[in-house]
């Protein structure tokens, strides 16, 4: 059931330097005179090209910039594709920038609703996993608070519990397995590693070599939004601590 | 497009449960609840009478109808535009993290716009029953009672509809204008209050039936034939003609086909320009 396909894709996107164009430049410039906020294309992904089964644990290393977390988000189905086809088959559980998506006004409670639903969840099947993620969660009486009294920690971890609450088909991952106090840290790579065992296909951007070989058995190596190595897990991160360490030598 | 109808309804629970939210948080500790709704539109018709009363003698049992209908169908399609504009900055947290077709944020803002139309209609159709005109005059029938005219009240349920649907997608529309042009909501505003005047919330077209350009002009405003199909049964106990029902259809799938050509094309595009 759980497959990911990628066949050529690529993805590009055009930034400003300022945030935004002025519907009043926007006519008056394309009339009289040529923009003074220049648009940069930024050609994110290059000919990428993946195939995952069920049961594939890949690992995406590569320095920063490198589109790492873009592969993520597309594979989630937050940015299409410019070109080229993607196909994701079974239900998507993503963890990253799970600190977003907060109504600030409303509290704990409301929020692990209002997530949840978003995630595919009815109301019923709400109300049965409310009282487990907010003990997960050990916020206690804040849950009865305003979220937008939380501090960041708070945030997180109701944030991670919510999103760890359900059995996903498909895990993706972005380097999240730093989320609050210490004890809530080890609670937390606890429960990840429960949902990964339990995940069908999994997807991780990590900067742990060390622990990568342990957690998956692909791993893709990114450079500048193309695949500089694709292969058995040990072999690319191998190769990639090979090239740092070369480039640190060489400086 | 079907695809996409599924989806939208896929996620109703939360768009659903964050307009619930938006309106409980409205009205959290007020003690006039419901009545908040229609502070602003019962305030501003009180003013209206009383300014339209000293300076053109308007006779109030009639006018008092006329501004409240009018003030209350303002009140929403200035809420969808104005709050669209803002709408896909507002759900931008989510957009980063989840997948979920980019009509439900709009959807977000018009439903509890709805909500405070609903509210408002209300107590319109109480005033128009305690304020209407002389049923037995228009019906030409000497027996027909005040009750006659409730008969007509069902004719609002499509109206309601065809708002529903220009209100969303003008919300819609706004905002990816917005998204794409930082500017827009300054624009809109000023647009808005210019719109103001030249639709038919607080006179009637028939007031200026000697200026004929100044008539034409209004005629030309979308806005009117909803105007028409709100205060016709309302107000009169009519029933609005069909060619008023075919018009503002007309002028709700204008706006729905260019809000469905503006999200085909940004609705990939639309998290790059957040």
């Amino acid at each position: 059931m759980a497959r990911i396909e990628l066949e050529q894709v690529n993805l590009t996107f055009h930034v400003r330097q300022e945030r935004g164009v002025r519907l009043k430049d926007f006519i008056l410039k394309r009339l009289f005179m040529p923009s003074r906020n220049p648009g940069m294309k930024v050609h994110a992904l290059r000919d990428i090209n993946l195939r995952l089964e069920r049961g594939d644990r890949l690992g995406i290393i590569g320095h920063n910039g490198a589109g790492k977390s873009t592969i993520l988000k597309l594979l989630a189905g937050i940015y299409q594709p410019s070109s080229g086809r993607r196909l994701v088959e079974g239900r998507i559980s993503s963890l990253f920038d799970i600190a977003l998506g907060f109504e600030g006004e409303a509290n704990g409670w409301e929020n692990i609703s209002f997530r949840s639903y978003l995630q595919g969840e009815t109301p019923t099947s709400v109300r049965a996993k409310k009282q487990a993620i907010a003990e997960f969660s050990e916020l206690g009486e804040f849950l009865n608070m305003p979220v937008r009294f939380y501090s960041a920690g708070m945030m997180v971890r109701l944030a991670f519990s919510i999103a760890t609450a359900i059995e996903p088909e498909i895990l993706l991952v972005d380097e999240v397995l730093s989320v609050g106090d210490l004890a809530f840290q080890n609670k937390a790579r606890e429960r990840m590693r429960e949902m990964m065992a339990k995940a069908h296909l999994m997807v991780v951007v990590s900067h742990d070599l060390d622990a990568m070989p342990q957690m998956c058995n692909r791993a893709v190596w990114m450079d500048h939004g193309q695949v500089r190595a694709m292969g058995p897990c040990a072999e690319v991160v191998a190769a990639y601590r090979a090239s740092v360490e070369g480039h640190a030598l060489a400086a | 497009m079907h695809a996409y109808l599924g989806a939208i309804w896929k996620c109703r629970f939360f768009w659903l449960s964050l307009v619930k939210m938006d309106l409980r948080s409205r009205y959290r500790g007020s003690l006039l609840g419901l009545c908040w709704s229609l502070l602003h539109p019962i305030a501003m018709t009180t003013i209206l009478c009383v300014v339209f009363r000293f300076a053109f003698h308007q006779a109030l049992d009639t006018y008092a109808p006329l501004v409240f209908t009018g003030l209350t169908f303002w009140g929403f399609i200035s809420a969808s535009v104005i709050q669209g504009c803002n709408c896909f900055f507002q759900g931008e947290s989510y957009i980063r993290q989840f997948p979920a077709p980019m009509a439900i944020y709009p959807l977000r803002n018009v439903l509890g716009a709805a909500f405070h139309f609903g509210i408002g209609m209300m107590l319109a159709i109480v005033i128009g029953f305690v304020y209407g005109p002389d049923v037995r005059e228009i019906y030409g029938n000497p027996s027909a009672t005040r009750f006659h005219q409730l008969l007509s009240l069902p004719s609002l349920l499509p109206t309601c509809l065809l708002l529903l649907m220009l209100g969303w997608s003008l919300s819609i529309l706004f905002g990816l204008l917005s998204v794409r042009f930082r500017d827009t909501r300054h624009l809109t505003e000023i647009a808005l209050q210019g719109m103001f005047y030249l639709t038919p919330v607080m006179y009637t077209i028939d007031t200026f039936k000697n200026q004929q350009r100044l008539t034409r002009l209004l005629h030309c405003n979308p806005l009117v034939p909803f105007l028409d199909l709100i205060r016709e049964p309302i107000l009169f106990g009519r029933v609005p003609s069909l060619a008023t029902y075919a018009l503002s259809a007309a002028v709700v799938s204008v706006s729905v086909l260019l809000a469905m050509a503006a999200l085909r094309i940004e609705e990939r595009r639309l998290i790059f320009h957040l």
